[in-house]
C-alpha cells in the first residue's frame, strides 16, 4: 500500500502577473492574482480559452516564472528559484496531468511511471515496484509493457496519472485532464483523479472549461481576461 | 549512471539513424588506424633494412662536394684505393675493421645454367665488416687476395639458380668465360636501403676484379666498422683526417670523398617516416572530425526533435543538469562504438595487408588506445553544444512544442 506524505502543500499567490512579449509587443496573460489554497483542498479553476486560467496553473507547477508578484508553497517562496531548484522541486511536491496526456513516446508505461523516481535517484528495482503497484491502481496493471501509441486516450490518462502520483506528491496539478476524452472516459478519469486525491489527501488544482466538472470540486475560481472574477 | 543508460536506450529506439551516425566516426578511426599502421611499417622496413648493414658501419665514396653543397658524380670517382682501405684499417685506432670494394655486372655461367648477377670484388675482412655469416663453405683470404685467385663466394639466389638443389662448393663457375671455383655460399641477407637483393651476388676476391675482370686499380667504395655505435664520431674524424693526408687535400680544402655513417641515415630515414606517419594521422584526422561533425548535425536535429520529450523529463523533474548528462552520453556512446568499431575494422584491415601483401604491419596498440579515445572525446565534444542546448530549453515551450 502506497501511503500519503501527509497533507497536501498549501499555496499562496499575491498579485501574480504574467506578461508575454512577443515580437516586441506585450501581451498580459494575468494581471495581477491573489489566491490562496489550503493543503488538501480542491480546486477548480474555470474560465473561457485565452483567459489566463492554464497560464495560473503552469505558475503553479513551477513551469514558468511570474513577471511580477509572489508564489508560495507553505511557507517557502518559491517565484524566484533557479531551474535546478524548480525542477527538484517540482519532482518532489508537484504531479501533473496534462490535456494531451504527455507520455513519452516509444517508452512503456512502466518507465513512464517510473521517470519521477529515475529522477530522484531511486533505486530500479524499488523504482519499478512502486510503479507496478501504481500501474495496478489505476487499472492499467496488464498494459506495463505497451508504448502510447498502442493506447487509447483515456488509457493514457491513467497512465499519466499513475506517472503524476509516483512522487506521492503534495500538489496535484491537472490542465483540462478529460478535454481529449469521450464523455465516458472522461468520467472514469475524474473518478480516479477524485479517488487519488482523498486517499492521498493532496492538494488538487484543477483547470477546466466544463462547469459540471468543477462542480466536483470543493470550491471554484474563475479567471476572466488575466483576474479572478470577483476580486477588483 | 541511470542516466547514461537512458541516453544509450533511446540510441536503440533509433537504431538504423544511430549506426549511420557512428559511421563517420568509425570511418574516421578507421583510416587513422590504417593509415598510421602502413607509416610505421614502412618505417619498420626501412630501419630494419639499415639495421642489416650494420649499425656500426662508416660508408666512404668517392666524389666531391660542390661549394653549393651538391654532389658531383657521388660514388663514381676512381679516387679510393685498396691501399686506402688498408690505411683506414690499421691506421684507426676507432675503427674496428674495414674493407674496400667494387662491383660490376656480369654474366655468370655453370654447367646447368647462366644467370645475369652482381659481381662484388672484397677483401677478406668484408664478411666481419658486413658482419655477415657464411652457409656453407669457406671465403677466401689474404693468400687468395694477394694471389688473384679465381675463388668465388656465391648468394643464395645464384646458387640456387645456377645449381639447383646441388652442392656448388668445388665446382666450377665461368665469369666472363674465365673458371672460377666455388668455395662458399653465403647466407641470406635480403634487400638492402637502396633496394638490392643482397642474395643475388657473386663475390670474389677485390684484386681478381680489379685486375681480371675489370682492369682497374680504384675501389667503388670502402666500408668500415667502428669499433662501436658511440665512437662513429670519432672514427669519422680518423678517416676524415687519413685520408685527407693520402690524397694531399688540406684541412679546409674540398675533399674528393664523402663518409656516411649508417646511424646517420637510419636517424634521417627515422625522422621521414616519422613526418609521413604524422602527416597521414593529420590526413586522417580530418575525417574523423567530419565524422565529429555528423553527431553534431545528428544530436541537433535530436533534441529538436524530442523537444516535447524534454519539456515532459523536464515537467516531471529532470534538472538541466540531466538533460544535459542523457544527450552527452547519448553522443558519447554514439562515438564510443563508432570508435570501437572503426578500431577493430583497422586491426582486420592492417592484418589483411600482412597476409596479402606481406608487409610488416604492426598494430599500433598504443595509436589505436589513443585514437578511440580521442575520437570518444570528439564526439563528446560535438555533443556538448546540442546537450547544452537541450538542457537550457523552457519546459512551458518545450511542451507546448509541436
Amino acid at each position: 500500500m502506497i501511503n500519503s506524505d501527509g497533507p497536501g502543500i498549501s499555496l499562496r499567490l499575491e498579485a501574480v502577473t504574467k506578461i508575454y512579449s512577443v515580437s516586441g509587443e506585450e501581451l498580459p496573460a494575468l494581471r495581477g492574482i491573489s489566491l490562496a489554497i489550503k493543503g488538501g483542498e480542491s480546486v477548480a479553476i474555470v474560465g473561457s480559452s485565452g483567459s489566463g486560467k492554464s497560464t495560473l496553473l503552469h505558475l503553479m507547477g513551477l513551469l514558468d516564472r511570474p513577471t511580477s508578484g509572489e508564489l508560495y508553497f507553505g511557507d517557502r517562496r518559491v517565484d524566484a528559484l533557479t531551474p535546478t531548484e524548480r525542477a527538484v522541486l517540482r519532482n518532489r511536491s508537484i504531479g501533473f496531468v496534462f490535456q494531451n496526456f504527455q507520455l513519452i513516446p516509444r517508452t512503456s508505461a512502466l518507465e513512464n511511471v517510473e521517470m519521477p523516481l529515475l529522477y530522484r535517484g531511486m533505486p530500479a528495482r524499488e523504482r519499478q515496484d512502486r510503479a507496478r503497484e501504481l500501474l495496478a491502481s489505476v487499472g492499467m496493471g496488464d498494459r506495463e509493457r505497451h508504448t502510447s501509441s498502442q493506447l487509447s486516450g483515456g488509457q493514457q490518462q491513467r497512465v499519466a496519472i499513475a506517472r503524476a502520483m509516483a512522487g506521492s506528491p503534495g500538489l496535484m496539478l491537472a490542465d483540462e485532464p478529460t478535454g481529449n476524452l469521450d464523455s465516458r472516459s472522461a468520467a472514469t478519469i475524474l473518478d480516479l483523479l477524485l479517488s487519488l486525491r482523498d486517499r492521498f489527501k493532496t492538494t488538487l488544482v484543477l483547470v477546466t472549461h466544463d462547469m459540471e466538472i468543477a462542480q466536483h470540486l470543493s470550491r471554484t475560481v474563475r479567471v476572466r481576461d488575466g483576474r479572478l472574477e470577483g476580486s477588483p | 549512471m541511470t542516466l547514461v543508460l537512458l541516453g544509450i536506450r533511446s540510441l536503440l529506439k533509433n537504431p538504423y539513424r544511430s549506426i549511420l551516425t557512428s559511421l563517420g566516426i568509425l570511418i574516421g578511426v578507421l583510416s587513422v588506424v590504417v593509415l598510421t599502421g602502413i607509416a610505421s611499417g614502412a618505417k619498420a622496413l626501412v630501419l630494419q633494412s639499415i639495421a642489416n648493414l650494420g649499425p656500426n658501419l662508416l660508408v666512404v665514396i668517392p666524389g666531391s662536394v660542390t661549394d653549393s653543397g651538391a654532389q658531383v658524380g657521388g660514388g663514381t670517382d676512381t679516387t679510393l684505393t685498396a691501399e686506402d682501405a688498408q690505411a683506414i684499417r690499421s691506421q684507426c685506432p676507432d675503427i674496428w675493421n674495414a674493407s674496400g670494394a667494387l662491383r660490376t655486372a656480369a654474366q655468370v655461367q655453370s654447367p646447368h645454367a647462366n644467370w645475369s648477377t652482381v659481381i662484388l670484388g672484397a677483401e677478406p675482412s668484408y664478411l666481419p665488416v658486413r658482419d655477415w655469416r657464411l652457409a656453407r663453405g669457406g671465403f677466401f683470404g689474404d693468400q687468395e687476395e694477394r694471389g688473384m685467385a679465381r675463388v668465388a663466394v656465391l648468394g643464395r639466389i645464384v646458387a640456387s639458380r645456377l645449381f639447383g638443389l646441388s652442392d656448388p662448393i668445388g665446382k666450377f663457375v665461368q665469369i666472363n668465360h674465365a673458371p672460377f671455383r666455388v668455395i662458399g655460399i653465403l647466407s641470406s641477407k635480403g634487400q638492402s636501403p637502396m633496394g638490392m637483393n643482397q642474395d643475388d651476388m657473386v663475390v670474389v676476391p677485390l684484386t681478381t676484379l680489379q685486375s681480371q675482370i675489370m682492369g682497374v686499380t680504384y675501389v667503388g667504395v670502402i666500408l668500415a666498422a667502428a669499433t662501436s655505435p658511440d665512437r662513429i664520431g670519432a672514427a669519422r674524424r680518423e678517416i676524415d683526417g687519413i685520408l685527407r693526408l693520402r690524397h694531399h687535400i688540406p684541412p679546409d680544402g674540398r675533399p674528393d670523398f664523402e663518409i656516411q655513417a649508417m646511424s646517420d641515415i637510419a636517424k634521417t630515414a627515422g625522422r621521414l617516416s616519422l613526418i609521413l606517419t604524422v602527416l597521414l594521422a593529420l590526413i586522417a584526422s580530418i575525417s574523423l572530425i567530419v565524422g565529429g561533425v555528423g553527431i553534431l548535425n545528428i544530436m541537433l536535429v535530436s533534441v529538436r526533435e524530442r523537444t516535447r520529450e524534454i519539456g515532459i523529463r523536464m515537467a516531471i523533474g529532470a534538472r538541466p543538469r540531466d538533460i544535459l548528462v542523457q544527450f552527452l552520453s547519448e553522443a558519447a556512446a554514439l562515438s564510443f562504438f563508432g570508435a570501437m568499431a572503426g578500431g577493430a575494422g583497422g586491426v582486420l584491415f592492417l592484418a589483411g595487408i600482412h597476409l596479402a601483401v606481406g608487409w610488416p604491419t604492426p598494430i599500433p596498440w598504443e595509436g589505436l588506445l589513443l585514437t578511440v579515445a580521442g575520437a570518444t572525446l570528439l564526439g563528446i565534444l560535438f555533443g556538448l553544444y546540442p546537450a547544452w542546448r537541450a538542457s537550457r530549453l523552457d519546459p512551458m515551450e518545450a511542451l507546448r512544442y509541436e
